[in-house]
């Protein structure tokens, strides 16, 4: 009903560690809010309980951006993960969280009961996390919410490596992160990115998958000019 | 499942890319076949610990020694035994308390390749033969498994070995039995004598055999076929090698392993001596420039002695350093006593201890003080002499470092007749410190002019 704009917290874009106070609730009228990763409500205040950047979609979505090895699962993400083990239901499947998600065998595209598919143990897969809270696994589905197929299920060849949860947000970010790019103009090869901080590529050779494996794991802690000059170097001792 | 849920497996993905990519020569980290990782070799503050980064790999050693009795069969030799310690931080397959099987492999060709190759000669860390010998352990802990921790927990092993200083310890009393250990403070600590520096390398095996790597990483360790870890010396003496199972390997592979080990060997010798170097320069350096506030704790301190006989003995080691005192305290023990009370010894040995003691300013110094403290005659000996003269000429760069050199040119002109200054050598610095050298640098020039 009030259609002023809420106030953003003037921590915005900057650090924040567990226990700052990010918004005051009682200054606010009748707003909502929408609290992501790393935030909670205490009484009439939002505070962090995570270390990272506080992170505003306008208008009123707030979260905590962090780099981390270890993955929480929520709703949406989209990850690769490597089957554990197979149940007459579920697939186990490990996603570098703290529980084994759960990818129901009838999650795919026209998945029945008769055609469900087989999957070895350490299959990996790009899937959607569409359960996820503290006290349940979390549930993955290889479809789209339209019950597509969309570029989910298993990958097959190519290499897959670990990194952190920053560095895949980092790859999936828009505009294209500087390493992508760079790469992309001289080689051609597939990528999938997992929120949870893995990542797939696949190309007809080998050398260009590690190449491109390399030049993304060393490119984390770099700006993007340097990216591009560490790329340039790779690709100049390939050639 | 919890158990299945925290080893590590690689995906069919990496398996078949890994196998795949060596066919065509190709390693998935962008290495040839026959490269080491990274190697980075630090030291922590206190002789005798090391640690150590191989790639992603990362191992402390720690090495400390007690006195101990021999074993029977081998009464003058001292022992050495290597423990590692697997933390479950390193990887979550590793579990709490009890060893691994990797990690008894481990310890086992550590061992082999340093105590049965007699890298450390054991005879000179004899005390008393048959009562006392030194007992050295080294520690081995794993702080991240990135592969091929048996290279790198070796590594640990020798930069903490050769880092290592044991107290000196004398052998006196009326028996000839009673062992005295200086406190550092007192005497110089002794370095192990290293005849060789034996150097594990792991090479790899996939595909039958006939694909070899050198140094694998976690993820090659878990698709490999085989494996074989040979301790080569930078001579080319072969001290161990273990080959635990896996694939056959042909006799020819292993020969042409063993001359790809030998070269990388001396290798990994010459980085770990020229860490090893660099260390103890540092640690030279920084002995001569003490702190003051190190020294007023620590002089207290006393040696120790294993079989203590009293108040009288203490004493007797305590102070040592003018020769007079030394004599009369070497004395009859039943004396010693009253020659303590005596008021003539009792006051050199309250002058002794000023002059060592040393913290405070001018007023304090004796300049006609005859008695040399141990501590200076031991600048004499420092293991890098070149080094510090070197340092010296960059005088006037460090202003810092200046007055510690100017004390180290005295300690050397003592020739040049200033007998005076080479008094407070190696005692704690003061105000006075400060002010010297611009007086020697007025010296010097007066001498030119």
């Amino acid at each position: 009903m009030e259609s002023r704009k809420p106030a953003p917290s003037p921590l915005v874009d900057n650090y924040v560690v567990p226990g700052d106070v990010v918004l005051d609730l009682s200054e606010m009228n009748n707003q909502t809010i929408k609290l992501g990763a790393g935030l909670r409500q205490e009484c009439d205040t939002i505070q962090a309980t995570s270390a990272g950047k506080l992170r505003l979609l306008k208008p009123n979505k707030y979260w905590i951006e962090n780099s981390q090895k270890r993955y929480i699962p929520s709703v949406e993400d989209t990850v690769l993960g490597i089957v554990v083990d197979t149940k007459p239901d579920n697939f186990l499947v490990d996603i570098k969280g703290p529980n084994l998600a759960f990818l129901p065998v009838l999650a795919f595209e026209g998945g029945t009961r008769r055609n469900i598919p087989k999957f070895e143990i350490g299959t990996l897969i790009y899937a959607r996390v569409v359960k996820a809270n503290s006290i349940m696994n979390p549930e993955l589905s290889c479809m789209d919410a339209s019950g597509k197929a969309a570029e989910f299920g298993q990958l097959k060849d190519g290499y897959m490596f670990d990194t952190s949860t920053g560095m895949s947000r980092m790859l999936l970010s828009s505009p294209t992160c500087p390493v992508l790019e760079a790469l992309g103009k001289k080689l051609s090869f597939e990528i999938a990115v997992g929120l949870n901080g893995r990542v797939w590529v696949n190309a007809p050779a080998a050398s260009t998958v590690i190449l491109v494996s390399n030049a993304i794991m060393r490119s984390e802690s770099l700006s993007g000019i340097k990216q591009r000059a560490m790329v340039e170097n790779l690709l100049e001792r390939l050639s | 499942m919890a158990m299945e849920h925290l080893r590590w497996r690689p995906t069919v993905n990496e398996r078949d890319f890994i196998e795949r990519a060596l066919q065509s020569d190709l390693r998935v980290d962008g290495r040839h076949s026959f490269d080491f990782r990274k190697l980075k070799v630090t030291f922590g503050r206190e002789d005798g610990s090391s640690e150590v980064q191989l790639g992603e790999t990362h191992v402390m050693g720690y090495v400390t020694a007690q006195l101990v009795q021999p074993y029977r069969d081998r009464p003058n030799e001292g022992t050495l035994a290597i423990f590692t310690e697997f933390s479950p931080m390193a990887d979550p397959a590793f579990e709490p308390g009890r060893p691994g099987e990797s990690a008894i492999e481990l310890g086992r060709v550590i061992d082999r390749g340093l105590r049965e190759s007699r890298a450390v000669d054991m005879e000179s860390l004899c005390v008393v033969a048959g009562k006392h010998v030194w007992s050295v352990r080294v520690d081995l802990h794993i702080l991240d498994n990135g592969g091929n921790l048996i290279d790198a927990a070796n590594i640990a092993a020798l930069a903490a070995l050769s880092t290592f200083r044991r107290p000196e310890c004398t052998v006196g009393g009326d028996d000839g039995q009673q062992v005295t250990v200086h406190d550092p403070e007192v005497r110089d600590p002794l370095p192990l004598t290293i005849h060789h520096m034996p150097i594990a390398v792991t090479f790899a095996y996939f595909g039958e055999g006939n694909i070899v790597v050198l140094d694998p990483t976690y993820k090659e360790e878990a698709v490999m076929g085989g494996r074989m870890t040979v301790t080569v010396n930078s001579n080319g003496d072969v001290c161990a090698i273990q080959k635990a199972g896996g694939e056959g390997v042909m006799s020819s592979v292993i020969m042409q392993c063993l001359r790809i080990a030998s070269v990388k060997a001396a290798d990994i010798t010459s980085k770990i001596k020229k860490a090893v170097d660099s260390y103890t320069t540092e640690k030279a350096l920084k002995k001569v420039k003490r702190l003051p506030t190190s020294v007023p704790q620590k002089i207290n301190v006393t040696d120790v002695i294993m079989e203590d006989k009293g108040d009288g003995e203490l004493e007797k080691q305590t102070v040592q350093m003018p020769s007079d005192v030394q004599q009369i305290s070497k004395g009859d023990e039943d004396h010693q006593s009253i020659k303590r009370n005596s008021p003539l010894t009792g006051d050199r040995i309250a002058k002794h201890k000023q002059t060592s003691t040393f913290i405070g300013g001018t007023s304090n110094w004796d300049p006609y003080c005859k008695g040399v403290s141990l501590s200076s005659l031991r600048l004499s000996d420092l293991p890098d002499p070149p080094t510090i003269v070197k340092m010296s000429s960059q005088e006037d760069a460090q202003p810092m470092t200046e007055s510690s050199n100017a004390e180290v040119n005295t300690s050397s002109a003592v020739a040049a007749g200033e007998s005076d200054e080479s008094q407070e050598v190696g005692s704690p610095k003061s105000l006075k410190d400060a002010i010297k050298p611009k007086h020697k640098r007025k010296k010097k020039k007066s001498d030119k002019s």
